[in-house]
């Protein structure tokens, strides 16, 4: 196991030491006191353990293609932004825009997510234990998203593809959003998402509303105008 | 950009490390703005009377400008404790005094002479330059308190210079001062409705008219809370906003959530900030932070 101690150091050296520390064949990766520095832990391309014993700031672990990385307490804005592969947890809260235009691996938040989660996303997963702001899945593509608590204003607003799951209040849908009835798969795969990475996040018996795009927006028709008009 | 803090001490007696914490959050985010940095800080109220800080100028013979503000003083009673230091000079007043007539007298010097800032415990002192420049002028690490706010600024439309720095006080109410992130878009509309109705813009900065704006709804009886609640409703553009007066510390966080801005709570103090890096670095020991959520009023009291 690597330990690296941020101390006073430059994020561009202790980002070095993971890229050294990796290089060498260490496969499990700690990094004490980051005191919420950002841009820590970016483009880790290989399927490495990193623990953040701490806060970090904006836009840790963007760029992943692999890694699992665990963050003790909060992160800042564009947590895991474009993300190709891996698995990123947050043990307190994420700043605006986390997971934002993943394409792939899973984000777990175990305490809030604030606006703009998940926004542009083009295929993964974005768990949030407790509540998300303002915004969430604006323009998603593909993937999912996974509320367990309530979601803000302007959800799932101008959706292609991504399908969203909320087990609390939606404080208002966003334009072209709509609620579906949850399949069975769905069902099925909610269950077994949530059991593998947010086994204490679901109340007892708590259902989920399943929210996606109306497709209205798609393609341009002039007799919609009037959604048209709303949208823009 | 621009970076903003808050510290609220919810024990300490009025005695807690204001200056201390509120540079030492500054300085972890002076990367954010250059420009300027400034601070508004909240000591113990000196039994009724107003502490009064003056620019005395942006340049030239300032200790000459401070002997003419002496004798302008002279018709006023109960003033005392006199200084100048940099850029300023700071004396006290007593609480009956007209404070308009107190300006007037004061800025009618010249143009480049101003209130800074007035109130029974706010002292605003700010300048150009870094966190670490404002401290080793003015030492304002030094000063205890209840609470306090901040800025680092990186200009974007208008002047870099001392009266274009933050915090602002809102001029002609007492220990009301604002920090703001952000672009009020609706600014020219606003001053020009102020400035029908006589009020003095003292800068061209667009975070000008939140403090004038707070102050002409809390005139009007609303509370901090309200008044940012309304400021939602009639400001536009992108704003983290924190203000403070002499018992309440608060911020907004406008319509899109477009600007930064994390708290934390603990049952000794509140801090907030533009960024997490700010908080850790001033305040060691456990606690969580999380960022505010779009349209977020909070107003602490004590």
């Amino acid at each position: 196991m690597a330990e690296i101690v941020c101390g006073n150091r430059a994020t561009r050296e202790i980002n070095a030491d993971i890229k050294q520390a990796i290089a060498a064949g260490d496969r499990d990766i700690v990094v004490k006191d980051p005191g919420a520095r950002h841009n820590l832990g970016v483009a880790v391309l290989a399927p490495v353990r990193i623990r953040f014993t701490g806060s970090v700031g904006y836009y840790c672990a963007g760029l992943s293609d692999g890694p699992h990385i665990e963050i003790d307490e909060s992160a800042g804005w564009g947590l895991a932004e474009s993300m190709m592969n891996g698995e990123i947890v947050v043990r307190g809260s994420a700043g605006n825009g986390a997971a934002a235009a993943i394409r792939g691996g899973t984000v777990v938040i175990h305490g809030d997510a604030a606006a703009r989660l998940g926004v542009s996303m083009k295929g993964g997963t974005v768990l949030v234990a407790g509540n998300c702001g303002y915004m969430a899945g604006f323009m998603g593509q593909k993937g999912a998203i996974v509320v367990c608590g309530d979601v803000g204003d302007a959800f799932a607003d101008s959706m292609y593809e991504t399908v969203c799951f909320v087990g609390g209040r939606v404080a208002g849908l966003g334009t072209d959003a709509i609620v579906e009835t949850p399949s069975k798969e769905d069902a099925a795969w909610l269950d077994a998402t949530l059991a593998q990475h947010l086994p204490q996040a679901r109340k007892r018996g708590q259902d989920f509303q399943k929210i996606v795009a109306g497709r209205k927006l798609w393609n341009f028709d002039k007799r919609e105008w009037k959604v048209w008009q709303e949208a823009l | 950009m621009c970076g903003i803090v808050g510290f609220f001490a919810k024990d300490g007696g009025g005695q807690a490390e204001i200056g201390q914490t509120i540079v030492g959050m500054l300085r972890a985010l002076g990367c954010r703005g250059p420009d300027s940095a400034g601070v508004a800080l909240y000591g113990a109220p000196d039994d009724g009377r107003f502490a009064v800080r003056v620019k005395l100028g942006d340049a030239g013979d300032l200790e000459s400008r401070a002997h003419r503000i002496i004798s302008r003083l002279e018709s006023f009673s109960g003033v005392s404790h006199f200084s100048t230091i940099g850029a300023y000079a700071r004396f006290l007043v007593s609480g009956d005094t007209d404070l308009k007539q107190l300006t007037n007298a004061i800025e009618s010097l010249d143009k480049d002479v101003e209130v800074v800032s007035l109130g029974h415990s706010l002292e605003i002192v700010k300048q150009t330059g870094s966190p670490d420049n404002l401290e080793k002028t003015y030492c304002v690490s030094r000063m205890k308190g209840t609470h306090g706010i901040g800025h680092t600024r990186l200009s974007t439309e208008s002047r870099v210079d001392l009266s274009h720095s933050q915090p602002f006080w809102s001029h002609g109410y007492p220990d009301l001062a604002i920090v703001h992130n952000g672009h009020i878009t609706n600014y020219h509309q606003l001053r020009r409705r102020y400035e029908q109705h006589g009020v003095r813009f003292y800068t061209e900065n667009d975070s000008e008219v939140v403090a004038i704006y707070l102050a002409q709804q809390i005139s009007k009886g609303a509370s901090l809370q309200e008044a940012f609640e309304r400021m939602l409703r009639d400001l536009d553009g992108s704003y983290s906003c924190l203000a403070a007066t002499e018992r309440e510390l608060g911020f907004v966080k406008d319509t899109f959530a477009l600007k930064p801005l994390v708290m934390t709570e603990t049952d000794k103090f509140v801090a907030v900030a533009t960024e997490e890096i700010a908080i850790r670095a001033a305040l060691p020991g456990q606690y969580s932070v999380r960022e505010a959520q779009v349209r977020e009023v909070r107003v602490w009291r004590r």
